[in-house]
């Protein structure tokens, strides 16, 4: 079993880089898995499972909505969209984010 | 709308768990198929493609526990646990078969009994009555004003002139209605019944704000002497006699001995003020309500009246202009006699005088007593929780120790409470639905308007399982079980893991555990005191109904038939005389009647006339006093085993010519004539005929058996023909209720236009008079037996639960040289402290509550000795019920077993 702590801090992120991913398309699962692989450079080592639970933790709170369509090759996947809620939640995430992230910075810097 | 998009999801996930999970699947199956798809491109040829897939696999990682993350993210797992849950609690309840059996029970019990009585409370006194508007309904009644001599009387039906002036003279109401009550026989093309109906004027209807579903009400010119015979039917009458055919209109029935015309069919369930009306018919057009001056006498009091309201005027305004209206409707109507009566008036909203305040008073104490019964359960469900839950701390215990989350474990408790309370709320429902039935069924005896002369007394509509208090109850009980069903999970969390994974958590004297068990004592103390103010109430009201049984009612009531016979309007009182003679003649004649006779009223019939008689020859000059005044024929006294005293009785030669005699019973020669002979003495009978006592008789209780003697003066039917319908009684051999169609047809012989009805045995009569004390009695005592046997089984759990407990304490004293004797009597001592704490509070509270009784109580004071020790006595036998088996278990185990076990 994972140590709680570790996934705690690793939910809020995931849910993150799902949010900010699809900000910028609908993607299906897959292409959000390539996606943050592509952007974190790998630095986030989890399993790609760990996806699903959160991409229905965000559609439970209403951040994104999931609908099935057809993939470029001419498969049934199912694609998730950001909603204007999720935007919306995605931006003040992120701004408390940077705040903390200069606020540990500042702290670092002076010790 | 991200609100929407979430409950869009919430509610798919909900409704359709088994397409959601689908989907999930395909979509890690697409999210993996397409991994291994690049992974062999990307591979070019070096990966097979069960390599590639391999790869992806083993990169998305076990998705079978990605599955269950998901459902769980999804909120689906929930329901997962919840099965779970409640598979456990079944398993649960299956090992405690006897746990469960008792919680369901008891909360079947308690909400059962509560929601029956609430139903009857909620149709005789609080649901609205029938009728529009009806705050604006005042029942209007005659009353007697309390004078120096008597109480007055404050429900007195009226003459119809009285009516008549009360109608002129009054300007606060906007309509008045005069009505009775009967019993008719209705023939029905080949079928007859007996049903109840009501004798109205042109008014009803419209006074009462009803309009029939069907035809029309009465017109205004159809209450005549030889007016229309028209008749009104009940909707159920309707539905079950004609299969509700709108053709009905214009057809003909018989309503007694004639025919009268359909018109209309009241609303569903409307049934009239008396609340048991089948049929209406205009009074002055039904014959069978003839009698010479029954709307023209002002002093025949037949009718009840109620009235609507005024706009703008209010309850209080009328009532008061009422009062003033009665001195003036007296005045025109003067009394007369000797010692004239002065009527008044007086008006009161009909709901306030819906059921009589005796009958109110029962129901709301019977309502108290079953309340208690609701929290002697409660009591008992917590109590059975709480020895429940000190019982599975140890499995609470562990399950915590090996992960299991504290919501988790409450869930789990929670679901168990809540299946046990369904359960229990199931069963209930039977018996709330058995115990309606109960209570409606003994209505006619205990609610029925003739046991109070039909004064004052409306019933409105039948009973039926009421859902608020069905709700209420539940609640209370269901809440109760939750609650305490939550004590072990608080518990739990509350105390130190360790002591309770201990072998014996009972050992730490200082823990909580000590604090619950006095917490368990005093619900069981509860239980013990409520039950013991039922058992006090209710042992006081058995006395009561014991000690009325065995009032000697003057009269042998085994073996006698009686009934009314209904003389036909033709009929002059010269040739119904003459009937008379020979219909008794006929029936003496009849194989297995004994002896016959005739008098205007049987004991326990109702209807018996009390007159003013002036005792002449009396020492200070003469003395006028009342008496009950009784019409009979000869042997009258031989058919009711009525003893004479001296002299002798009515004979068959007391007739017309022959000197004018009259019988006194043994209180009226005592009042009349106090310290002299009454034999010989001369009294005057109704204002003007001077009778000679010929014979002095036994006290007969012609009313209720708990009013005091009355006196009563017999004279001959022969001498002082009366207009009033008579009474026939058979003395018969073998058992009197066999005789009735021998008696009809004996009759019928004689004289076809003499109907017989209201035909029932002495015993019957006698046991519907005797019927409220009966009922209260009865119910009292069962309410007091469910309390009893609550808090019998709650102290039993208690004790039981202390003895599991206290092994290894019982082993000790064993082996350390005390008697299995000893040890019982510990546990029994328990028991003992219990009931004499729980019961001497409970009989403090009891005979406090008795006194909301005295009303109800004859020849028994409010603090009864006897009823105080048979309390002491079943607290004797609940201490022992419940501490035997335990103090058994402790006894036996032997002392090895204890000290090394648990």
């Amino acid at each position: 079993m994972a140590s709680s702590e570790k996934n705690e801090l690793l939910k809020g992120t995931l849910d993150m880089l799902v949010l900010q991913t699809l900000s910028v398309q609908p993607l299906h699962g897959y292409g959000i898995a390539q996606q943050i692989e592509a952007l974190s450079d790998d630095a986030l080592r989890v399993e790609q499972g760990s996806l699903y639970p959160a991409l229905e933790r965000l559609q439970k709170r209403g951040w994104i909505t999931s609908k099935w369509g057809e993939s470029p090759t001419g498969r049934r996947a199912r694609y998730y969209t950001i909603t204007a809620a999720g935007r919306r939640h995605l931006g003040n995430e992120i701004s408390s984010f940077d705040a903390m992230l200069v606020a540990i910075n500042r702290v670092l810097r002076r010790a | 709308m991200s609100f929407l998009d979430a409950l869009r999801y919430r509610w798919r996930v909900l409704t359709r768990p088994n397409d959601h999970e689908t989907e999930l699947a395909q979509d890690m199956e697409f999210f993996v198929n397409t991994d291994a798809q690049h992974r062999a491109h990307a591979g070019r040829g070096t990966l097979t493609p069960d390599d590639a897939r391999a790869a992806a696999a083993r990169r998305f990682g076990n998705r079978t526990y990605y599955r269950e993350e998901s459902r769980r993210a999804a909120g689906l797992a929930f329901f997962d646990v919840l099965a779970q849950d409640a598979r456990f609690a079944l398993r649960t309840f299956a090992r405690t078969p006897g746990f469960t059996a008792v919680v369901i029970a008891t909360l079947a019990i308690g909400i059962g009994a509560n929601t029956a009585l609430f139903s009857a409370v909620n149709t005789l006194l609080l649901a609205p009555l029938p009728f529009r508007a009806p705050d604006q309904l005042m029942n209007v009644t005659l009353t007697v004003p309390p004078t120096s001599t008597s109480p007055g009387q404050p429900d007195m039906v009226w003459s119809y002139p009285k009516v008549e002036a009360l109608r002129e003279s009054q300007n606060v109401f906007t309509d008045l209605t005069a009505w009775f009550s009967v019993q008719s026989t209705l023939r029905i093309d080949d079928d007859a019944l007996r049903v109840s109906g009501e004798f109205i004027d042109q008014h009803y209807f419209t006074t009462l704000g009803v309009a029939p579903s069907l035809g029309r009400a009465l017109l205004p010119a159809e209450n005549r002497v030889d007016g229309p015979a028209v008749v009104i039917i009940s909707d159920d009458l309707w539905r079950s006699t004609f299969n509700a055919d709108p053709s009905v209109i214009g057809k003909r029935i018989g309503v007694d001995l004639a025919v009268f015309t359909i018109i209309g069919v009241a609303p569903p369930r409307f049934a009239g003020v008396s609340g048991r009306a089948e049929f209406w018919v205009p009074f002055l057009s039904a014959p069978s309500a003839w009698d010479a001056g029954f709307f023209t006498d002002p002093y025949q009091h037949t009718f009840h009246v109620i009235a609507r309201l005024a706009p703008g005027v209010t309850p209080d305004r009328a009532a008061a202009v009422s009062r003033q209206l009665g001195p003036r409707i007296d005045a025109r109507f003067p009394e007369p006699g000797p010692r004239p009566r002065h009527w008044g008036v007086a008006a009161r909203s009909l709901d306030a005088t819906r059921i009589d305040e005796p009958d109110r008073r029962t129901l709301y104490l019977l309502f108290g007593a079953v309340s208690i019964v609701l929290l002697v359960a409660c009591a008992n469900v917590a109590n059975l929780f709480l020895v429940r839950a000190a019982g599975r701390r140890r499995e609470i215990g562990v399950r915590l120790a090996i992960g299991a989350s504290r919501v988790r474990i409450v869930r789990q408790l929670l679901v168990e409470s809540v299946l046990l309370a369904l359960a229990g709320g199931v069963a209930s429902v039977a018996v709330a639905a058995v115990g309606v039935r109960v209570i409606s069924a003994v209505r006619p005896a205990l609610w029925s308007s003739q046991s109070a002369s039909g004064i004052g007394t409306v019933l409105a509509g039948p009973m039926h399982l009421d859902v608020v208090a069905f709700a209420f109850a539940g609640a209370v009980a269901i809440a109760t079980g939750l609650l305490f069903g939550l004590v072990p999970a608080v518990q739990a969390t509350r105390t130190d893991l360790v002591e309770s994974l201990k072998v014996d958590p009972g050992a730490g004297r200082r823990s909580a555990f000590s604090r619950r068990i006095s917490v368990r004592d005093a619900l069981t103390m509860l239980q013990i005191a409520l039950a013991v103010v039922l058992l006090a109430g209710s042992g006081v009201l058995v006395r009561s109904l014991m000690n009325l049984v065995a009032v000697s009612p003057g009269f042998e009531p085994r073996g006698v038939l009686t009934m009314r016979v209904n003389r036909a309007a033709a009929w002059s009182r010269d040739s119904i005389a003459r009937f008379y003679d020979v219909a008794i003649d006929r029936l003496r004649s009849v194989p297995g009647v004994t002896q016959a006779a005739m008098a205007d009223c049987t004991p326990q019939s109702g209807g018996c006339v009390a007159q003013e008689v002036t005792a002449l020859d009396h020492a200070g000059g003469p003395y006028v006093s009342r008496a009950a005044m009784h019409w009979v024929t000869a042997r009258w006294d031989e058919v009711l085993r009525v003893p004479v005293l001296r002299g002798r009785s009515i004979a068959e030669t007391d007739r017309k010519g022959a000197p004018v005699v009259a019988v006194v019973s043994q209180s009226a020669a005592r009042a009349l004539w106090p310290n002299a002979d009454a034999l010989g003495k001369r009294l005057l009978v109704q204002g003007r005929d001077t009778a000679v006592v010929v014979g002095v008789v036994g006290d007969v209780r012609f009313g209720a058996m708990e009013e005091g003697l009355r006196p009563d003066v017999y004279i001959s039917y022969y001498q002082f023909p009366m207009s009033f319908r008579m009474m026939l009684m058979l003395r018969a051999s073998g058992d009197p209720a066999a005789l009735t169609e021998v008696a009809r047809r004996a009759v019928r012989e004689v004289a076809p236009g003499f109907p017989l009805y209201d035909i029932a045995t002495l015993d019957t009569r006698m046991g519907a008079s005797l019927g409220q004390a009966r009922f209260l009695a009865q119910l009292l005592s069962v309410f007091a037996v469910l309390a009893v046997g609550l808090a019998t089984i709650g102290t039993y759990g208690v004790i039981a639960h202390t003895v599991a407990k206290r092994t290894r304490e019982m082993g000790i004293r064993l082996a350390l040289g005390a008697t299995p004797r000893d040890v019982a009597r510990l546990v029994v001592g328990q028991g003992a402290v219990l009931a004499a704490i729980g019961g001497l509070v409970g009989l403090a509270g009891g005979f406090a509550a008795v006194r909301l009784l005295r009303a109800r109580l004859y020849g028994v004071g409010p603090n009864d000795a006897v009823t105080m020790i048979g309390v002491v006595a079943v607290l004797l036998v609940v201490v022992l019920v419940a501490s035997w088996m335990p103090a058994r278990r402790a006894a036996a185990v032997p002392a090895v077993n204890a000290l090394r076990a648990d």
